[in-house]
């Protein structure tokens, strides 16, 4: 953002992002983001000094963004003042490795195996407590030995697609990957997975615009030829799907060319449900959907990075179309993970306070499991509620499964 | 399936949007809601007044009715109506007379209690009993009301460094049930000496008629809850619970992102462009009801000038600017301040009516 952006001039102190914001509903202390957001810059425009730890609580769920009646950007510039915060030690040593899934997935995946059974150890999570200030409390999530690759099939027709996997399903659920390539296959098009890093969400939400920006160059330059010749880029992450469609752009300001780049790939960005969904409404879908197992009562979770791209509910649609699926939205809010937050030792109870009423929706609710796009929304349900969680393609994939056995 | 085409598209999410939305929605049209921020509920809490207006004004009566059955549906019912007139306090200490009132202010009226408390608690600045109930004495004798007004303060354990705020209060009083008791502890003994409490608006942002009326037979004494400062608790409460309602009656809202364009050609709208990131969301629907409030009339275009009497935007020589569109709240500028809600309601109400086909009259 410049300096000479006036949105903040906007902001009228109705305190809707202040009513909207997760954080300020569980934990009376936050500040909110009408303190952390626009009135924090006016300060520091003035070359006040006005560093608070509270801005390390945002969640960066944009949801101020939603509320705000005016337009002002106030979680983009919250996101300014985690940049110029100042952290101790031990939470930027932390926060390092936090921010840089993509280089802790390469290192994990190197033997994935002795990754899983270290980090699985009780006595090796207190430890990491100690030194790490990460919470003992949570399990990570377990590495994959298997790479996410093409299908093998080779389809020479079909529209061109990349698969963009984002950290998460590059290093811990290939097969979700899989999953969706063969969605997309089964609809017509021909996939590939795009020779892409991490979208640099995690970098910017513990408070380094400098290593996402990085991210964002290196992405934008891997994947702008293949945008230039007519592929649209397919997200399942919704996190990495938010990044791509508003951040990118937004980060390479000052270098016109990257910036055209990157504002192609934002336009030609979509969430798989998203495509899908468009892929109706030319009358062009697969809904060859056979009815699964029994019946099934299901509960959508919509996380924070998807309601913020604004492309309405598809996978709840989508979903509420396959036979023996009963669904429900749950619209309960923030579960309150956000991504690393809720593995920080220092934010894991205000991350569980956040989730308790999501906890609670799904406990009234009672579904066999919980469907939701976002990876680390589905360890924060399966962790908060205990409720099995799962993402929508699995079970899309498994409708046309046995769609196709009639 | 298709994704994103509806019979009704309501721009706004203010006191019009959600009436003309139940209204279209209850006769069984697929409405979508769009809107960036909830409109007015962050600054009030929704008191209607109707005693400057022509009570014969077409579809009035049926628009107020309809509005407190969709608020009683919502559990967060109005009381009042057409013939009614009551006096609510305001946290300035004087009283502003209504026809209709959320529950949780009606009994604020200085004929339903002889003895009054007025509490306020302790840091919370927006809120000064004192100023409160020396006012409302006075203002109470130039009405001819012998009703008696007693300040008190009481003290609830805040957080640690913190200024404690009505929406701190509210927040805490949704999530924790210790919260709840000790407040009700802190009220029981004043409770004891009154027929009535005034208090600031802080009785929860998610809770609805049911907590709040058990509340009041807890404490043996009626309770009127006043907004303060934005954001209003009680407005931001009988939002909530309506948009849960209409979210269950199948609207489809669209929170966030304002409307950059309408599709007009030839005098009928397509459907919108939404301002979403990387690309314009585009809905289509069949007709659309403009309810943005007084501040946001630019999508109508600079020829914009009034709607005739099917609530159809026109321009300074009375032509239609798109045949199937509906304008209906603020935006329409006719009303005084006084009258605003009540002519939302109206016009909202009119306009989900037409949008469905029915006739319904509106006389400018």
């Amino acid at each position: 953002m410049r300096d000479d952006d006036v949105s903040l001039d906007n902001c009228l102190k109705c305190s809707d992002c202040n009513t909207a914001c997760p954080v300020v509903t569980a934990h009376p202390a936050f500040p909110g983001p009408k303190r952390l957001g626009p009135e924090l810059e006016r300060m520091r425009r003035e070359g006040i000094h006005c560093d608070s730890d509270w801005v390390e609580y945002c969640l960066s769920c944009h949801r101020c963004d939603l509320a705000c009646p005016n337009e002002v950007n106030v979680s983009e510039l919250i996101a300014r003042a985690k940049a110029t915060h100042k952290k101790s030690p031990s939470r930027r040593w932390r926060d390092y490795w936090l921010a840089r899934p993509g280089l802790l997935g390469k290192l994990s995946t190197i033997a994935p195996g002795i990754t899983n059974f270290w980090l699985g150890l009780k006595p090796v999570r207190l430890l990491m407590s100690m030194f790490t200030k990460i919470t003992p409390a949570r399990r990570f999530p377990a590495y994959s030995n298997s790479a996410l690759r093409a299908p093998e099939v080779e389809l020479n027709q079909g529209e061109r697609v990349v698969f963009f996997p984002g950290c998460f399903i590059k290093y811990n659920q290939p097969e979700l990957g899989c999953h969706v390539l063969q969605v997309l296959q089964l609809n017509g098009f021909k996939p590939e997975v795009a020779n892409a890093g991490c979208c640099g969400v995690p970098s910017l939400a513990n408070g380094l615009p400098g290593e996402a920006r990085e991210r964002a160059k290196a992405n934008v330059n891997s994947m702008a030829a293949a945008v230039d010749a007519g592929a649209r880029i397919v997200t399942a992450c919704s996190s990495c799907g938010h990044m791509l469609k508003t951040g990118f752009a937004h980060m390479l300001e000052g270098d016109a060319e990257l910036e055209k780049k990157a504002n192609k790939i934002a336009a030609n960005t979509f969430d798989l449900a998203e495509l899908l969904m468009a892929q109706q409404d030319a009358g062009k879908l697969n809904t060859h959907f056979g009815p699964v197992a029994g019946k099934l009562k299901l509960a959508y979770h919509a996380p924070c990075h998807q309601k913020s791209q604004g492309i309405g509910r598809p996978w709840y649609q989508l979903l509420r179309h396959v036979p023996g699926v009963e669904i429900e939205d749950l619209n309960a809010g923030c579960c309150g993970m956000s991504g690393t937050f809720g593995f920080k030792e220092d934010k894991y109870l205000v991350s569980m306070e956040v989730g308790s009423e999501l906890f609670a929706a799904i406990h009234t609710n009672a579904p066999q499991a919980v469907v939701t796009e976002c990876a680390t929304c589905q360890m924060q349900i399966e962790h908060g509620a205990g409720v099995s969680a799962m993402h929508p393609v699995d079970l899309l994939l498994n409708a046309y499964k046995h769609g196709a056995r009639k | 399936m298709a994704s994103n085409h509806f019979d009704l598209i309501v721009a706004g999410a203010g006191l019009s949007g959600i009436t003309s939305a139940a209204a279209a929605a209850s006769r069984g049209l697929q409405v979508a809601l769009v809107s960036s921020g909830p409109g007015s509920f962050v600054f009030g809490a929704g008191c209607v007044e109707v005693q400057n207006m022509d009570r014969n004004t077409p579809s009035l009566r049926e628009a107020l009715d309809f509005f407190c059955n969709l608020t009683e549906l919502a559990g967060c019912g109005f009381r009042g109506g057409l013939e009614d007139k009551r006096y609510i306090p305001t946290i300035l200490g004087c009283f502003q007379a209504v026809s209709l009132a959320p529950f949780y202010m009606w009994n604020g009226d200085p004929t339903a209690a002889s003895q009054v408390a007025v509490v306020g608690i302790r840091g919370l600045s927006s809120f000064d009993s004192n100023f409160v109930a020396e006012r409302l004495a006075y203002h109470a004798c130039k009405l001819e009301r012998s009703t008696a007004y007693t300040a008190h303060e009481i003290k609830l354990l805040t957080v640690a460094d913190t200024f404690p705020g009505t929406l701190q209060f509210g927040n805490r009083y949704d999530r924790d049930p210790r919260f709840r008791e000790e407040l009700r502890n802190a009220l029981l003994p004043i409770a004891a000496k009154a027929n009535l409490i005034i208090l600031p608006g802080i009785l929860g942002l998610k809770t609805g008629q049911i907590e709040i009326e058990s509340l009041e037979k807890q404490l043996g004494c009626m309770i009127c809850e006043l907004p303060t400062l934005p954001p209003s608790i009680p407005g931001m409460r009988l939002f909530n619970r309506l948009e849960r309602h209409l979210r269950g009656a199948g609207v489809e809202f669209f929170t966030g992102f304002p409307i950059q364009q309408l599709q007009i050609e030839n005098g009928h709208c397509k459907g919108v462009l939404l301002d979403t990131p990387a690309r314009p969301l585009k809905l289509l629907s069949e007709t659309l009801i403009l309810a943005t409030g007084a501040f946001s009339g630019k999508l109508l275009g600079t020829s914009f000038t009034s709607v005739n009497h099917d609530l159809h935007p026109v321009d300074a020589n009375s032509a239609v600017i798109a045949d199937n569109v509906f304008a209906a709240g603020a935006i329409l500028r006719n009303s005084t301040a006084r009258e605003l809600n009540a002519k939302a309601i109206l016009t909202g109400y009119v306009g989900g009516m037409l949008a469905a086909g029915v006739g319904v009259q509106y006389a400018r």
